[in-house]
């Protein structure tokens, strides 16, 4: 084989080098797409939880498909986000009630799910001493995640969310700067 | 400490797994020649062989997100190799036996394989009526398989007497075995 033909194998090679990639990350987000109906069918919000699944598969399926940190953040991510999602759906039908006023329960457990997320990826950044990209991919796939099934009182619960998360992530998040800057 | 030819390939195989973009160039040259080596002595036929090699290549880097560290690199990559080159076998013996691909064939080079055919049938022939009647029987049965008036070592023999007569005979008219 001469030299054009190598470089011409090696073109078509690669493609299907991403081709595999892409494949292997569509299927590996399969499990959002069924988390993702449920979450449509119990929540109030059907549009909203399935543009926020979507988004969510379309952006674990990239972070898939590039590889090495945001890879290694889809797992942790995806775990982090199932918490404020669980809790939001099993709560978008209950009312807190006080006397005669009455208050839905989804913006607060929006928040607490949101902060036991955010601790779980703080958690495993500082135990795998990961990168920024590693915070930053886990980070937004398990807000996306979470956010599917926040979006129960529309915004303000997926405000909720994020407000919670970046009160459970900031403390690892410095911790793991200062630590790193010590070192 | 220096890395052997394998440990580079399954450290390069790994990073490749991971997403490292970088190393795929070195990975595809490291790979390629023994992946080609391979194929020619399991294939016999360069051409086949190239075929195979390339087809082995694109399997071999499709599957490479799936290519787990803990394994060896080089029996896995020839695995899928010699997958190709039996899958290859395969086909072209299934051409050989389908009448409709055969046709696919370019027609002058059935024709020559014809005509080389007639004109060997031709020769045999007439260097097998040279033989005597008893020599020309005994081929014919042991050609279409027939019984004969001798059975066992007394066959084997007139066989081999019959077959050496036709060889002589053979060489005598066309000057070649």
């Amino acid at each position: 084989m001469d030299s054009t033909e190598v470089a011409n194998l090696k073109r078509r090679v690669r493609l299907h080098y991403e081709l595999g990639r892409a494949k292997r990350a569509l299927l590996g987000l399969a499990p959002v797409v069924v988390l993702a109906g449920p979450a449509a069918i119990f929540g109030r919000h059907p549009s909203a939880t399935g543009a926020f699944g979507a988004a969510a598969f379309v952006v674990g399926a990239a972070m898939l498909w590039y590889g090495r940190d945001p890879q290694r953040a889809v797992l942790p991510g995806v775990l982090a986000g199932f918490v404020p999602l669980v809790l939001a759906l099993c709560s978008s039908r209950m009312h807190g009630c006080v006397g005669t006023n009455c208050m839905m329960t989804c913006v607060p457990v929006c928040s607490v799910g949101g902060l036991v997320a955010g601790l779980a990826v703080a958690s495993i950044g500082n135990q795998r001493r990961a990168g920024v990209v590693f915070w930053l991919s886990a980070s937004t796939l398990a807000l996306l995640t979470g956010a599917m099934g926040c979006a129960c009182v529309g915004y303000s619960g997926v405000a909720g969310l994020a407000v919670g998360f970046a009160a459970g992530v900031v403390p690892g998040l410095l911790r793991r700067a200062f630590t790193h800057g010590a070192a | 400490m220096q890395l052997t030819h394998e440990d580079e390939i399954e450290a390069l195989l790994a990073r490749l797994a991971d997403g490292d973009r970088s190393v795929f160039s070195l990975v595809f040259k490291r790979l390629w020649v023994p992946m080609n080596r391979f194929c020619l002595s399991m294939l016999k036929h360069e051409a086949d062989a190239a075929d195979a090699a390339q087809q082995a290549m694109t399997k071999i880097f499709e599957r490479a997100s799936d290519y787990d560290p803990k394994r060896p690199a080089m029996p896995w990559a020839l695995a899928i190799a010699a997958w190709e080159c039996r899958t290859l076998q395969r086909k072209r013996f299934r051409r050989r036996e389908s009448p409709e691909d055969a046709a696919d064939e370019p027609a002058d080079e059935r024709a020559e394989a014809n005509l080389i055919c007639r004109d060997l049938t031709e020769a045999a022939l007439t260097a097998m009526s040279e033989l005597p009647e008893a020599d020309r029987e005994t081929l014919l049965a042991t050609f279409l398989d027939e019984a004969t008036s001798a059975s066992g070592a007394t066959l084997r023999k007139r066989r081999e007497r019959a077959l050496d007569r036709l060889r002589t005979s053979f060489r005598r008219l066309y000057g070649l075995d």
